[in-house]
């Protein structure tokens, strides 16, 4: 086996479940996900030559595959709706975790951000992305970053009844 | 750093471990309460989002990747003559994929684990010896057999009757069992258990090959369709 192919194949083994993670968020579709995470890591064995440090592989792999998402998939339309938790849960029991469970309730939360607000809050904590490498991936200013992630994790606490409040943000101000 | 900084820090990045971040949450109760809080927070959101990958995942790929790799030299051999066929067989091998836990896969891995001791062996055998375990399940008329056959027996696979062989290969050795009482519908790529596999309708029984690397499974094929493909 080549060098090549075992940097290959400890990328795959060690990345895909994590790149496989973030599709399904970034696509809304478990088979999407699939598709989009082997047509990365095919693409990206064509251009392992250019991975020079492995501990970047991971934001490299995710710059792939949003690539492969955007070339792919853009012009489809999300579905983000769980049908079954659609029909099981209502507005009360969203906010209650001992009625759907405490990941449920926050995945409904997460799948309600808008686009704008979910990208760069999964590339922080999915990705592990810093707030000056997700403004490059998604060619906005650092600041409008801090900005989206702020307000993504706001909004993610006001819907699922957090403890902090804007109100105790606006009582420092 | 004041407390509204280090609030709205806390919901832009709270894993940050910035030293004034740090500081200021030593120094202040409050903060260092409310910096609990969101790390409470972080580790839901990171549970929550942590959907798990399908099983396989990385075998499914790495099979994929595998395949690509040997129909792009195919095609390079042949100038480029397959090129539709080999794209239309790789995106029916993506898609099979899926298809991860067919029964003929089951019970052809557990037996090659259960024989597991059979895959150390290099030596050849004689071809009598490989013609005589067909002969004993029933299979006549076999044509000229492969060269380097290190392991011949008939073994019962599941409910099915099969000859049992090891081919070794450089790059590892390669699992032949040959169905003698099944005829599988089509033929099949799979994975089971971090071991890759194909399986192929062959005249009155059913080819499979199963190994770690699968890069010899068409010549190993070609090899038992000559063997096998007038045997009655």
């Amino acid at each position: 086996m080549s060098g090549k192919q075992r940097q290959f194949d400890a990328l795959v083994r060690s990345l895909s479940g994590d790149l496989f993670r973030y599709g399904y968020w970034l696509c809304g579709d478990e088979a999407l996900a699939h598709d989009l995470v082997q047509e990365t890591f095919l693409r990206a064995w064509r251009a392992l030559d250019n991975l020079r440090e492995t501990a970047a592989a991971k934001s490299w792999l995710i710059t792939i595959l949003r690539r492969e998402h955007a070339r792919l998939y853009e012009r489809k339309t999300p579905q983000f709706a769980d049908v079954d938790e659609v029909d099981v849960i209502d507005e009360r029991d969203a906010h209650m975790p001992e009625f759907a469970g405490e990941e449920n309730v926050i995945r409904n939360a997460i799948r309600q951000l808008d686009a704008k607000y979910r990208d760069p809050l999964l590339l922080q904590v999915l990705g592990g992305f810093s707030c000056e490498e997700i403004a490059r991936e998604l060619k906005i200013t650092p600041a409008a970053v801090m900005t989206q992630v702020f307000r993504a994790r706001q909004k993610l606490k006001a819907m699922l009844g957090g403890e902090i409040r804007e109100a105790q943000i606006h009582e420092l101000s | 750093m004041n407390c509204l900084e280090f609030r709205r820090e806390l919901l832009i990045d709270p894993q940050s471990i910035a030293a004034d971040l740090q500081r200021h949450a030593r120094e202040c109760p409050r903060c260092a309460e409310a910096q609990a809080r969101a790390l409470a927070f972080e580790a839901s959101l990171q549970t929550a989002l942590a959907v798990p990958a399908p099983a396989q995942l990385a075998e499914s790929i790495l099979l994929r990747h595998a395949t690509e790799q040997q129909r792009s030299r195919q095609r390079v051999r042949r100038g480029g003559a397959v090129l539709g066929l080999a794209a239309a067989v790789a995106l029916a091998f993506g898609i099979g994929m899926r298809l991860q836990a067919q029964p003929l896969a089951e019970i052809s891995v557990a037996h090659l684990q259960r024989e597991a001791f059979v895959l150390s062996m290099t030596k050849p055998v004689a071809e009598a010896q490989i013609r005589k375990a067909f002969a004993d399940l029933g299979v006549k008329d076999v044509g000229a057999l492969p060269p380097d056959v290190s392991f011949v027996a008939c073994c019962p696979v599941g409910r099915y009757s099969s000859v049992h062989l090891l081919m070794p290969r450089s790059n590892g050795p390669v699992t032949v069992l040959y169905l003698t009482d099944d005829h599988a519908e089509a033929r099949r790529e799979f994975v089971r258990d971090g071991w890759l596999g194909r399986s192929v309708p062959l005249a009155h029984g059913t080819l499979v090959l199963l190994a770690h690397d699968a890069s010899q499974f068409d010549q190993i094929e070609s090899q038992w369709r000559g063997a096998l493909q007038n045997a009655t």
